[in-house]
């Protein structure tokens, strides 16, 4: 494939209009003329990364002279924009340098109709950049963009996937060596398995939360870790009385939720504030492994007979620690800690077995013996200090801060370089980096044998192991999991904050937080939904693109409805008052008659006192109950009449066999997160794959509507591996607020030229979802007019796929036949599991994993064992990849 | 128990925190220069709403000076301070979702409720930032029952340094105690304190030592790791270099820390290590959670057996139990003033460069959509506020633009808080600060 054919045909007309500075950075033009860089491109191999020695002056000022500066010269420049003096990389100009890097990048520039730039000399040009910015930005904040997830399309899909120009070298490819900071949800999860005990895999019930899977979010979407609710038997109040009275915390490590790849290694550290935080938890934790529910709450609440404290639960006390019973079952973990803290006195065998446990069940490895010394040390001297119980809780509380409890390091520290300098990981470092690629919780016994024995150093280790877990359910996975959060962005829903007159326009119920508790529960059901097409382990991304099935809840059936129209909604409205009326009336008259039969019978009784047997006197309240029956199907009738019946929806039939979801613990009394849906079938012809669930729509909706730009960045950027530039920091991203007009309609803003530019890879991609409305919602009409659902697929680099679409169902079939979308995912789950974007040097990688989901049947488990033994997995480098490795 | 030094304290520690300037600002006469000129802000959240019926004078429907006017039973502790008193209705809060409590919503001006984690920083949080800098810029303390305080005796509700950041509020005076004043303290809290410190330097030291051999990429983040210990560590040292200083300001630890008959004794202890530490120059933004931002709390101290939700579902006016609490509630707001005018500071006492804004978590009342946020002012923070009047709005403007009022007095040049123009455009009939507030 040759560099011309990569560029992208841009109509000129994109270029034309400029509003402003950063507007004209979005499409600054390029000269018409690149003869000299040609042949100098012509003359030189390539290795990507590599660094450039080559001054501005001889280099960068050379090819923005070629390429750029006659349409940016100092005179009317395009879009007022001039090059002219952009001078060096310096940190005043570097936001001009950043857009010049994105648009080289995207090959937006030069347009097609300027210029035919090289390859090389556009790998060159924007390599040069990111050395030059990384160099002036080093101690101003840095420069990240190259790093950025989602940048990670940036690199040309063509480049990765197809043959590459014979000047460029490619070098065999590694990570660098790094430490990774666990997640919140890592962090709460390794927590947990301290002082709770979740259940065994029950392959009965396999969507039940069980050891191994991550700590959810509870009911509100907040991450917390919850003390001995496994034993509450019974508590004071509802809703809120439980959830003020249990203890829990709130995950402590901050992660900023962002659509997209939620962690790499370079994204986190921990800030003292988190630190000082986690030693405060470690006591509670440390207290609670030690006495359990004691170390919260009072003796006599501990009991299997809540009666028999009835003389301590006096008055009110919702709300109140105090209102809990816990059952003297012991469910939590009993451990070493427990053994040191329970009996009298301390020897130096129990305090190294609890610290050598703890440490191991913080960082996943054993001590080195320094190690154990180290923390020995210190429990022996807080114990010196303040006495045992007290002395062993803070001293064992430091390794909840060891550097390996809350980073993971892949340092390759020790290992010899092969003749590219890469080291390969092994031993501790391999076992829990490919134990981390699909697990939260600590190494299974087979895994840690492994590595103790010595059987973790090898492509062939990590294949054995990798493929032991994929096979084993029971082995749970939710990094697995994670990935298809991350990518597919279904688990923001509950997040997104809704106005409740427009979310009660949609349909659903917008009164208290039912909306968000749907979407929480709409996440969980997702979830197990990804879960059950990764058991099939066929075609995977065309199932979740395309499947018609959905687990569902009972709520579900009006989020999966379809919204009526208003003369259907006036139809049922009035079809349910005539069933409701003739309801009553049936009702009425049956009352009428039992009040009649009891009268008569009652007339009976009194005229005939000596017949008043005990037979008569049951017949009497066999006819009083007849009564009290009648009424009560009348009251019910009447209520149900008073209730708003929803007629503003069709709801779906969403029936099939019951199943379950993974859902928190008890966080929110009986008003807490259930783990029952069904299996059910969407209504045909309305419904294809996540895309179009609410749990998915929602999550890429706002406040008022739909959000097709979202929408449409998503399938620009997750299939079909484009690439947006930011948002120019000057434009006003409003849509003009016209509650009359459509999102359609008030979109038309976005087509003013340069805009356009980038919202024409976003908007029509977006729009075909306007089809439903913004709770996700099936819809005929928008604003009482037909709903305009159609978009096109506008060069996606496949010209098999680009056209117009009728709505989404039709674009969603054309992409899920697409092998680029198929490539654009395992580019994605490349940058997951490798917790980095991929470079050019990773091609071979790419395509392997590729080839082995493609031959496999679509299999993920066959894409995760190519990727995580590919040597981007299994080398590091200290440096970053490609810049120490040979260029020959 | 031992508590985390700057367990919920935010996200950063002042970083280049001068002893002197703690010295220097409560006492000596330091010119308005910039974000140096003293400046300090308390919040004071009651839980279960706030019902302007107990805090509007009787009569008073528009805005006016409160000179002539009496105020209601449940604030007239406040009557001789009504001059730096500033009663403002009609602010509203319908987008934070305030029924049972906005929780991090309340402080944050945006959707909040039981288990939803904050979604951008609170202005606490914010100001303690802008405000001059503090060894410890911003405290949080919370109030609560007594079962609840010794249980969670950390609990993030109410303040967050950002999305998904909770801020953790203290509620145990011991732990708190040791925190500010370890290097002053005898007995066990000396003996906890010491344990600690040494306990946190060896971690840094461990810190330190892994991360000698990270690549250069991964060891910038990593320092920050270990500096966060450093500045633990280095927060404690210049809190001991100023023990003389604290000393002056330092509550005296009674048996009632270790001891307490009600929740009440350990609320007044808690009032009492939040004043020292703004009269003795350790914070600048301190946030007080009466009912700790949830619907619960108690108040026996008072007399008020009742307890929790059942105080919320009482109406309020007239009402003898929360006649009870608004004037314990006052009391405290009381005791502020009259500490932070204690101490001299420029060419007034710290109160004059002082604000407190007293309100609630949950608007006007336990179940409310928010439409009415009353709000009290005390002090005027260096002229900046309007005070000893009472200011009726029309209900369109939300709580955001107060908060971005405190930002523009703290010297930010905001019009929004938390809120953008699309939000706004629902919710906010205007642009910048209350010019009704501001003087």
């Amino acid at each position: 494939m040759t560099a011309g054919k990569q560029v992208r045909q841009t109509s000129s007309l994109a270029f034309d209009v400029h509003r402003s500075v950063w507007g004209a950075l979005l499409c600054f033009s390029f000269g018409m003329f690149s003869l000299g860089m040609m042949s100098s491109a012509d003359a030189e191999t390539y290795t990507p990364g590599q660094p450039l020695e080559k001054d501005y002056e001889s280099f960068a000022g050379a090819f923005l002279a070629d390429h750029c500066i006659d349409c940016h010269g100092e005179t009317a420049p395009e879009g007022g924009l001039s090059l002219q003096d952009l001078g060096p990389v310096d940190e005043i100009n570097a936001g001009t340098w950043r857009s010049v890097w994105a648009q080289v990048s995207l090959q937006e520039m030069p347009p097609p109709d300027a210029s035919e730039l090289g390859v090389v000399d556009r790998l060159q040009f924007s390599d040069w950049i990111v050395d030059e910015l990384s160099r002036v930005m080093r101690d101003k904040g840095g420069f990240h963009d190259h790093r950025d997830p989602n940048k990670g399309n940036f690199i040309d899909h063509d480049l990765l996937f197809g043959a590459l120009p014979e000047e460029i070298r490619l070098v065999p490819t590694s990570s660098p060596a790094r430490i990774w900071r666990v997640t919140p949800q890592e962090h709460i999860t390794r927590l947990n398995e301290l002082i709770n005990t979740e259940p065994e895999y029950d392959p009965e019930k396999p969507g039940l939360r069980t050891h191994g899977d991550v700590v959810p979010t509870n009911h509100g979407g907040e991450l917390k870790l919850y003390f001995g609710v496994d034993r509450i038997i019974k508590w004071q109040g509802g809703t809120v009385a439980y959830a003020t009275s249990v203890k829990s915390v709130p995950a402590i490590l901050s992660s900023a939720r962002k659509h997209g790849l939620e962690n790499y290694p370079d994204f986190y550290t921990v800030n003292s504030a988190e630190a000082t935080q986690i030693l405060d938890v470690a006591d509670d934790i440390i207290r609670y492994m030690a006495e359990g529910p004691l170390s919260i709450a009072q003796p006599y609440q501990i009991t299997d007979d809540p009666a028999s404290i009835a003389d301590k639960m006096v008055g009110d006390l919702r709300g109140l620690p105090t209102s809990l019973v816990y059952s003297t079952k012991v469910v939590r973990p009993l451990t070493p800690v427990y053994d040191l803290m329970k009996e009298d006195g301390v020897t130096d065998q129990r305090v190294r077995g609890a610290v050598e446990f703890l440490f191991e069940a913080l960082t996943y490895r054993p001590p080195t013996d320094r190690e154990s010394n180290q923390y020995l040390q210190i429990v022996n001297e807080s114990i010196q200090k303040l006495g045992k119980e007290d002395g062993a809780v803070l001293g064992l509380s430091s390794i909840f801060l060891d550097r390996d409890a809350l980073f993971r390091p892949e340092l390759v520290e020790y290992g010899s370089p092969d003749p590219h300098g890469r080291v390969m990981l092994q031993d501790w470092e391999l076992g829990l980096a490919v134990n981390h690629a699909l697990r939260y919780i600590r190494p299974d016994d087979e895994l840690r044998t492994a590595v103790l024995a010595g059987r973790m150093r090898t492509r062939d280790d990590v294949r054995r192991e990798v493929q032991r877990m994929l096979a084993d359910d029971s082995i749970r996975k939710p990094r697995i999991l994670q990935f298809f959060r991350d990518y597919f962005d279904y688990d923001l829903g509950g997040y997104i904050c809704k106005d409740n007159k427009a979310l009660a326009e949609t349909g659903v119920n917008a009164r208290g937080v039912s909306h968000y508790r749907a979407m929480f529960d709409a996440t969980a059901s997702t979830d197990r939904l990804v879960e059950l097409i990764l058991h099939e382990d066929k075609d995977v991304l065309k199932q979740l693109l395309t499947t018609d099935k959905v687990v569902a809840t009972k709520t579900d059936e009006v989020y999966f409805g379809r919204k009526r129209t208003p003369e259907e909604t006036a139809a049922a409205a009035a079809e349910a008052k005539r069933a409701a009326a003739e309801e009553t009336k049936e009702a009425s008259a049956a009352l009428k008659s039992a009040k009649k039969e009891l009268a008569a019978f009652e007339q009976s009784m009194k005229a005939n006192p000596d017949e008043d047997t005990a037979k008569k006197q049951r017949e009497l309240t066999a006819k009083e109950r007849a009564v009290s029956a009648a009424e009560k199907k009348l009251a019910a009738i009447n209520k149900r009449r008073r209730d708003t019946e929803n007629h503003s929806v069709d709801q779906a039939d969403l029936s099939g066999p019951n199943l379950f979801a993974r859902v928190s613990r008890r966080s929110f009394g009986n008003g807490s997160m259930k783990p029952e849906r069904v299996l059910a079938t969407a209504p045909e012809g309305q419904r294809l794959g996540i895309l179009t669930h609410p749990s998915w729509l929602v999550s890429h909706s706002d406040a008022m509507d739909n959000h097709a730009i979202l929408r449409g960045r998503w399938v620009r950027e997750r299939l079909l591996g484009g690439g947006i530039p930011d948002v120019p920091i000057t434009v006003d991203a409003m849509l003009p607020d016209e509650p009359h007009s459509t999102l359609r309609e008030r979109m038309r803003v976005t087509r003013e030229t340069y805009c356009w530019t980038c919202h024409e890879k976003m908007d029509p991609l977006g729009l075909p979802f306007e089809m439903y409305n913004h709770a996700g919602l099936y819809r005929t009409l928008e604003l009482d007019k037909p709903v305009d659902t159609t978009g096109e697929i506008i060069d996606s680099g496949d010209p098999e796929l680009d056209g117009e679409v009728a709505d989404a169902i039709e674009m969603i079939q054309k992409l899920a036949e697409s092998e680029r979308a198929e490539q654009v995912f395992v580019r994605h789950a490349f940058r997951f599991w490798m917790g980095r974007n991929e470079t050019l040097h990773d091609a071979p990688v790419l395509q392997d994993a590729h080839r082995a989901y493609k031959e496999s049947g679509g299999s993920m488990n066959a894409l995760i064992t190519s990727l995580l033994t590919s040597d981007a997995f299994l080398y590091r480098t200290r440096t970053e990849p490609g810049m120490l490795a040979e260029s020959k | 128990m031992l508590q985390g030094i700057a367990a919920g304290v935010g996200a950063a520690f002042g970083p280049s925190i001068l002893a002197e300037r703690l010295l220097a600002s409560p006492a000596t006469n330091v010119p308005p220069l910039g974000n140096s000129t003293p400046k300090r802000i308390v919040f004071f959240m009651q839980n279960q709403g706030f019902d302007p019926k107990t805090c509007i004078p009787s009569g008073m429907k528009n805005s006016g000076s409160l000179a002539k006017a009496k105020l209601p039973e449940p604030i007239s502790p406040l009557e001789p301070y009504k001059d730096r008193l500033h009663i403002i209705n009609g602010l509203h809060g319908l987008h934070t979702s305030p029924s049972h409590s906005a929780f991090f919503g309340a402080l944050g001006g945006y959707r909040g409720s039981d288990g939803v984690p904050p979604s951008a920083p609170t202005i606490d949080y914010e100001l303690s930032k802008v405000l001059p800098q503090t060894l410890l810029p911003h405290l949080c303390i919370g109030m609560d029952s007594i079962e609840n305080m010794t249980t969670k005796p950390t609990l993030a509700t109410l303040s967050a340094s950002g999305a998904g950041q909770p801020i953790f509020m203290h509620s145990n005076p011991n732990h708190l105690y040791q925190m500010l004043y370890g290097g002053i303290s005898t007995g066990d809290i000396r003996k906890q304190h010491e344990a600690r410190t040494s306990l946190m330097l060896q971690i840094e030291q461990f810190a330190a030592s892994k991360g000698r051999a990270l690549p250069a990429a991964d060891s910038q983040r990593y320092d920050q790791y270990v500096q966060g210990f450093k500045e633990a560590n280095g927060l404690r040292d210049r809190l001991g270099a100023v023990s003389d200083h604290l000393r002056k300001f330092a509550p005296e630890v009674d048996e009632r820390y270790t001891n307490p008959e009600f929740e009440t004794d350990w609320h007044d202890r808690l009032l009492d290590l939040g004043i020292s530490a703004l009269t003795s120059g350790i914070t600048n933004t301190l946030t007080i959670g009466s009912g700790r931002g949830e619907i619960f709390g108690a108040w026996k101290g008072l007399g008020v057996e009742q307890q929790g939700h059942n105080l919320g579902h009482m109406d309020q006016p007239d009402n003898p139990i929360w006649i009870k609490i608004r004037q314990y509630n006052s009391r405290m707001l009381v005791r502020i003033m009259e500490a932070l005018e204690s101490v001299p500071e420029g060419s007034g006492t710290m109160m004059d460069h002082t604000l407190i804004v007293y309100t609630s978590n949950n608007a006007d009342k336990q179940h409310t959509n928010g439409a009415n946020w009353p709000v009290m002012l005390l002090g005027n923070l260096d002229g900046a506020f309007k005070s000893g009047c009472f200011t009726q709005l029309d209900g369109k403007r939300p709580i955001n633009a107060l908060y971005a009022s405190l930002l523009r007095a703290a010297g930010q040049n905001v019009d929004r808080f938390n809120m953008d123009d699309k939000q706004a455009k629902k919710f906010d009939a205007g642009n910048g600060p209350l010019k009704e507030v501001l003087a």
